[in-house]
């Protein structure tokens, strides 16, 4: 099980990986942590041309807490987010679902810009990104721009980047205020890609109004998915009134392409979505109500 | 394709080779370096027998290529135990606690849980089994390895 | 053997530290692909992409150009080299499944190996096979085995039918009246899953021929060196001594390297015309798609109980899935299910049919417990049965288990159970886990809304074959002229630790200090004839050979003791290395200078001794099975809305009888247990209805982890067996009684909801697919 021959760039800016993107084309592709990647290449799912290793780029690591924003490096890994305390107090969402990801030996080496730019549906970050409304920032040689989590995500394993931008870092808008956020997985076994799961973030009024809630659910469709219509229905909504099987059964109604396979059916994974938002959505009201 | 110089310390010895950009760290580890202690066993970074130590962080060795690691520093299980083969805690929990029969895991599970401890030297049951999660054993039903664990924690830090 | 009683036992018993483990925890072991030979090749197979289709034309001539590229073999180079294949254990009369090499004009699964590349670097070897073109005619695949029988279609058009063997006792309708006038009838079709061993290292050998002295050493990944030896003999017509097979370490079996396959046998058969060494090691999709599958069957198990829960008959009619190559032959093993059917319980009356079928998938191989489907049956079928009559399964199984008045008991196919202990395991299983206590705290949980089960499972199986084949074992040892000791048995360890083994019963038969023994194990060139790791025999038959070889020297020390001592022969005792006069245990010479005198001063030896301090002997095993017995109870609790189940405790009392090191009994119970709950919960070799494997990587095929695991409790009851030291077999039994005390914990729990599981793996969805059918997959794939 070994890759098939390919081409290797090390460049150390961001504006010589660009200019390699650029120059290289279509069989050029973006290798940063490889935890996905290179299993791919290993079982020759993927044979490309060359690989443009961003990892030795040292300013696409970092992460900095601007005017209501957090704004992290597409190369910092995942072991990084994880155990920063600023991610913890600024996005929430980012800790507590890092641990889910794989295992910590994959942590070490993946990095967030590397699974959102993967876009695996069943992967927490793109779902994160999608629930909280984070941006993405791309660089090209033809510039820098900027595109928001709703358009970014366009199918399986599929991004509106064009072939020769370059995901740099990621901006979460801070919620503040009376706020509490939830991860809820169902894996086979720990650290195995959900079969199905949702990320949940609620924000309350002084009177305990939902005036928030985000929801990013994982593994439900083709590319990570938001329940807009389920959010909407709880919003302005006392949170003690909601039944959250009710929002969990919203959440996934409308799903039109579920995966179905070994470890489960379509209907099956749809009862379990549900059962995380639910679960999530009483974890997230429950602390946003001590907050 | 092109092929490249490299430079890695591995268990404090820098190795030079030209390789292949597809060379994986481990093999060139198993290969270049003749350190067959990683073992692979399914290349494609689910059962963490290649697990290795670069920069001290544990990474699956089947999912760098040798070229990624070029001018960092690698500790495999040959550079474990002291120079003189005592065993380090782990290496000597694993032995006292039946951790291991076939071996095949083995490294892999030294090496994982050598940075676990190094990282979190107090771990209860739970951070114990998460951090071994990465890593498959076929013959004991991981109830040595989970012994070993427990012995092999240093406990809490001396306030 | 009047002289010298072997010394009281120092090390069996104790929980010696493993020989093994220094070298396999610093990164020195010795596996095959370890090993690096000057100008070595490396070899890498194409293999079939469908379940079945003609080969109607193969190109290699792109991947044979390749730079780097040494050899490229099809059939039509590699075949027509076998004089002979079949396996010693199987012989040379049994009947055989056609066993191609590389696959002829036709193949049979997904996975079937079609083309062999040989290059520079595995690398380069996956490049070629990248380039080999090979035109198919798909032909219709027979992929569901429960309809080969009747299938049109033919795995093997040469054999005629898919069926390949019908065994069975008496016809099933036998018991018909039994049945008729029984108070409660109990009748279910239980499936298992395919799963497979999943040795962490897959298989892989080297072979390295030398053209000029006609010599050939195998370095393989093996159970049995001696078989491989034996098999390649025979395949390539050469003469056994010119052939040494090595193995040093082997990352794991568990069945699946027994014996040789035909991706081996193609390996063996380039070597010679290579010219260099060849290796190949099989990667992790390899292993998945093409080492093979074990466990695909289901059988209609059905038992008549009396109004007070009393077994009246039991009876199976077993179907299994062998997929297009079994290695090695199914049908006998096939039977055992039957055989072991009734289990250790009081039935008179039973009988059995066993069917085993081709089929288009991988080839069915060893695995653990081979006839573990038995267990499951029985298990599972005595829970329902407990529902149904309305008794508490434990306490259905108490009226029925053999009790110690009820010992020897011969079984309905006449086996006699002797030093077997299930009532006693049973009761002891309970009591640690406070069953009552258990039923209380389920009742509470059960009001709060959660599901918790309790599962119970018991077992009566055989180790240690001792017929043909597996029926001796040989040992010799030797006192090297300092004195320290090296015990040579072939061994044919994949981890179960019987290098440690051997010194320990060394040590303690000879009186040695265990750091003066040391081991020879692996090589055909330095150990005689043995058949290796299988049947659950390494302990006893090792047993029994260092035992009777023990003696022999034993007798020789004690001679040459005597006479250096100038005491009677039968005061001398053997103990810490030294031999030492009874009663005067200051009198005494060390082990160095009775080798001395054995080997440098003959002269001093007493009159007509010969030199040296070596003896070998084959032990005969005297019984044709050693039975041992076990019960498992676990615990779960269960989520109906995912399906999820959490293990909460686990226990195995088991009868192995006296145990050499209790440290590698509870490994090999253990590592049992939970190949066994990854049976029950995660793993499956799934094919889709076409032929095609699902799962061929370790994302796809799920082992269980650290975090899936209970912890295992272990109780111990000791009846000794007949055979050397009253040892039993130990290494199957964990992987025999773990599927079905899970699945009864998992029907406990969820039978508020009236549910009855058959089908195995209990995955999440098919879990929720009994609870709620709406969820259940269209084509009916996860129920």
């Amino acid at each position: 099980m070994k890759s098939a021959p390919f081409g290797y760039q090390a460049p150390t800016t961001i504006a010589e990986a660009v200019g390699l993107l650029a120059e290289l084309g279509d069989g050029a592709k973006v290798l940063a942590g490889g935890q996905s990647l290179i299993p791919m290449l290993a079982l020759r799912m993927a044979v490309l041309d060359e690989l443009v290793d961003i990892g030795r780029i040292i300013e696409l690591r970092g992460i900095q807490r601007r005017d209501g924003h957090l704004r992290i490096g597409a190369g910092t890994t995942e072991a990084v987010v994880g155990a920063d305390p600023d991610v913890a107090a600024a996005v929430p969402l980012l800790t507590r679902a890092t641990p889910l990801i794989g295992h910590f030996q994959i942590r070490n080496r993946g990095t967030l810009g590397g699974s959102i730019a993967h876009a695996d549906p069943a992967a927490e970050y793109p779902a994160i990104a999608l629930a909280l409304d984070a941006g993405l920032e791309v660089v090209s040689t033809r510039g820098r721009r900027t595109i928001a989590a709703a358009d970014f995500f366009d199918g399986f394993w599929s991004t509106t980047m064009e072939p020769d931008e370059l995901l740099v870092a990621v901006d979460f808008p801070v919620w503040t205020g009376r706020r509490g956020f939830a991860v809820e997985e169902f894996a086979r076994r720990h650290g195995d890609f959900a079969i199905a799961g949702a990320c949940v973030g609620v924000a309350l009024d002084d009177n305990d109004r939902v005036t928030r809630c985000a929801i990013g659910l994982i593994g439900l469709g083709a590319k990570p998915e938001r329940p807009t219509a389920a959010e909407a229905s709880v919003v302005g909504v006392g949170v003690t009134d909601v039944v959250a099987d009710d929002l969990g059964r919203l959440a996934v109604a409308d799903l039109s392409s579920i995966p179905s396979d070994l470890q489960g059916s379509a209907r099956y994974r749809e009862r379990v979505g549900a059962a995380m938002v639910s679960r999530a959505f009483t974890a997230a009201a429950t602390e946003a109500r001590r907050d | 394709m092109t092929e490249i110089a490299i430079k890695i310390t591995v268990n404090g010895r820098p190795q030079e080779a030209v390789v292949e950009p597809r060379l994986t760290l481990a093999d060139f580890l198993r290969e270049n370096c003749r350190l067959t202690g990683t073992h692979l066993a399914c290349e494609h970074g689910v059962c963490g027998a290649c697990t290795v130590l670069v920069d001290g962080a544990a990474v699956r060795s089947c999912l760098m290529f040798a070229v990624q690691a070029a001018d960092r520093e690698v500790t495999t299980v040959e550079g474990i135990a002291a120079p003189d083969g005592t065993l380090s805690p782990v290496q000597a929990a694993f032995r006292d606690c039946h951790g291991l029969q076939c071996g095949f895991c083995t490294p892999g599970f030294i090496m994982s849980l050598t940075a676990l401890l190094r990282d979190n030297p107090d771990p209860t049951d739970e951070d114990i089994r998460v951090g071994l999660s990465g890593n498959l054993c076929r013959c004991t039903g991981y109830q040595g390895i989970l012994a070993a664990a427990r012995q092999a924690a240093p406990g809490p830090a001396e306030a | 053997m009047t002289t010298t009683s072997p010394t009281a036992a120092r090390y069996a018993g104790s929980r010696v530290h493993r020989v093994e483990d220094a070298r396999l925890l610093t990164g020195r072991g010795t596996y095959v692909d370890d090993i690096e030979l000057p100008r070595m090749v490396h070899a890498c197979f194409v293999r079939s992409p469908m379940a079945r289709a003609t080969i109607v034309s193969i190109d290699a001539s792109a991947a044979a150009a390749l730079p780097g590229v040494v050899a490229v073999f099809t059939a039509a180079d590699l075949n027509g080299g076998v004089k002979e294949q079949w396996h010693t254990s199987s012989g040379e009369e049994g009947p055989e499944t056609p066993r191609p090499p590389l696959a002829e004009g036709e193949v049979r699964f997904v996975g079937d190996p079609v083309v062999l590349v040989v290059a520079g670097s595995r690398y380069i070897a996956e490049d070629a096979a990248e380039l080999v073109e090979i035109d198919y005619e798909p032909l219709t695949p027979v992929v569901d085995y429960t309809q080969a029988a009747e299938a049109t279609e033919l795995v093997h058009t040469s054999h005629g039918s898919n069926i390949i063997g019908d065994l069975g006792a008496f016809p099933l309708s036998t018991f018909d009246d039994v049945f008729d006038s029984a108070a409660h009838v109990v009748s279910e079709t239980i499936y298992q899953q395919g799963y497979a061993p999943v040795p962490m290292e897959g298989r892989g050998l080297i072979v390295d021929h030398s053209a000029t002295t006609g010599d050939l050493t195998i370095y393989s990944a093996t159970q049995s060196p001696h078989e491989v030896r034996m098999f390649c003999a025979r395949l390539l017509g050469l003469p056994e001594h010119r052939i040494r097979v090595v193995m040093r370490d082997t990352g794991g079996s568990f069945g699946q390297k027994v014996m040789v396959q035909r991706d081996e046998m193609c390996l063996m058969l380039a070597g010679p015309k290579l010219g260099v060494p060849v290796k190949w090691v099989e990667d992790r999709q390899e292993n998945l798609l093409s080492a093979g599958m074990s466990r695909r069957e289901h059988g209609v198990a059905r038992m008549a109980f009396d109004d007070d829960g009393v077994i009246q008959a039991a009876t199976i009619d077993f179907v299994q899935d062998c997929g297009a190559y079994p290695t090695p032959w199914p049908v006998m093993t096939a039977a055992a299910v039957g055989v072991f059917f009734p289990g250790p319980y009081r039935v008179s009356k039973a009988t059995f049919q066993a069917r085993t079928v081709y089929t288009n998938t991988v080839g069915r191989t060893a695995y653990r417990g081979p006839w573990q489907f038995e267990s499951l049956a029985r298990e599972v079928l005595l829970d329902i049965a407990a529902r149904r009559i309305g008794i508490d399964p434990a306490e259905l199984r108490r009226r029925n288990l053999l009790r110690k008045e009820d010992i020897p008991y011969a079984s309905p196919y006449g086996m006699t159970y002797e030093q077997i202990s299930p009532m006693e395991t049973f009761e002891q299983a309970l009591s640690m886990l406070d069953y009552d206590a258990f039923r209380v705290e389920q009742a509470q949980a059960r009001a709060a809304g959660r599901y918790l089960g309790v599962g119970i499972s018991n077992y009566v199986e055989p180790s240690t074959p001792g017929y043909g084949y597996y029926g001796t074992e040989a040992a010799t040892i030797r006192v090297e002229p300092s004195g320290k000791v090296n015990v040579h048995v072939v061994g044919g360890s994949c981890g179960n630790s019987i290098e440690t083994t051997v010194i320990q019963l060394t040590a303690d038969a000879l009186g040695l200090n265990i750091d003066d023994v040391a081991t020879v194990q692996g090589d055909t060139a330095v150990t005689s004839f043995g058949a290796g790791t299988a049947g659950s025999r390494s302990g006893s038959m090792t047993a029994g050979a260092v035992g009777q070889t023990a003696t022999i020297l034993r007798e020789k020390l004690a001679a040459i003791a005597a006479h250096l001592l100038e005491a009677a022969v039968g005061d001398i005792e053997l103990t810490d290395s030294r031999a030492t006069v009874r009663g005067t245990p200051t009198v005494g010479i060390t082990m160095a200078e009775m080798a001395k005198v054995a080997y440098f001063e003959p002269q001093k030896l007493p009159p007509g001794m010969t030199a040296g301090l070596e003896a070998s002997s084959r032990y005969t095993a005297t019984d044709t099975s050693i039975f041992v017995n076990a019960t498992h109870v676990c615990t779960c609790e269960v989520d109906p809305v995912t399906g999820r189940v959490d293990l909460l405790r686990y226990i195995v009392s088991e009868d192995c009888g006296p145990m050499i090191n209790p440290n590698v009994v509870e490994g090999q119970i253990a590592g049992g247990v939970v190949q066994g709950i990854g049976g029950a919960l995660y793993e499956e070799l799934a094919y889709d209805e076409d032929g095609n494997p699902v799962t061929t990587t370790f994302a796809d095929y799920l082992l269980p982890t650290s975090t899936e695991v209970p912890i295992i409790e272990y109780g111990h009851i000791e009846t000794p067996s007949p055979g050397p030291g009253g040892y039993k077999g130990v290494g199957e039994g964990g992987a025999i009684g773990a599927p079905p005390a899970v699945v009864n914990a998992v029907a406990d729990a969820l039978s508020p909801f009236g549910v009855t599981i058959t089908r195995l793996p209990l995955s999440p969805a098919r879990l929720v697919g009994l609870l709620d059918p709406s969820t259940r997959a269209a084509d009916g794939s996860d129920q």
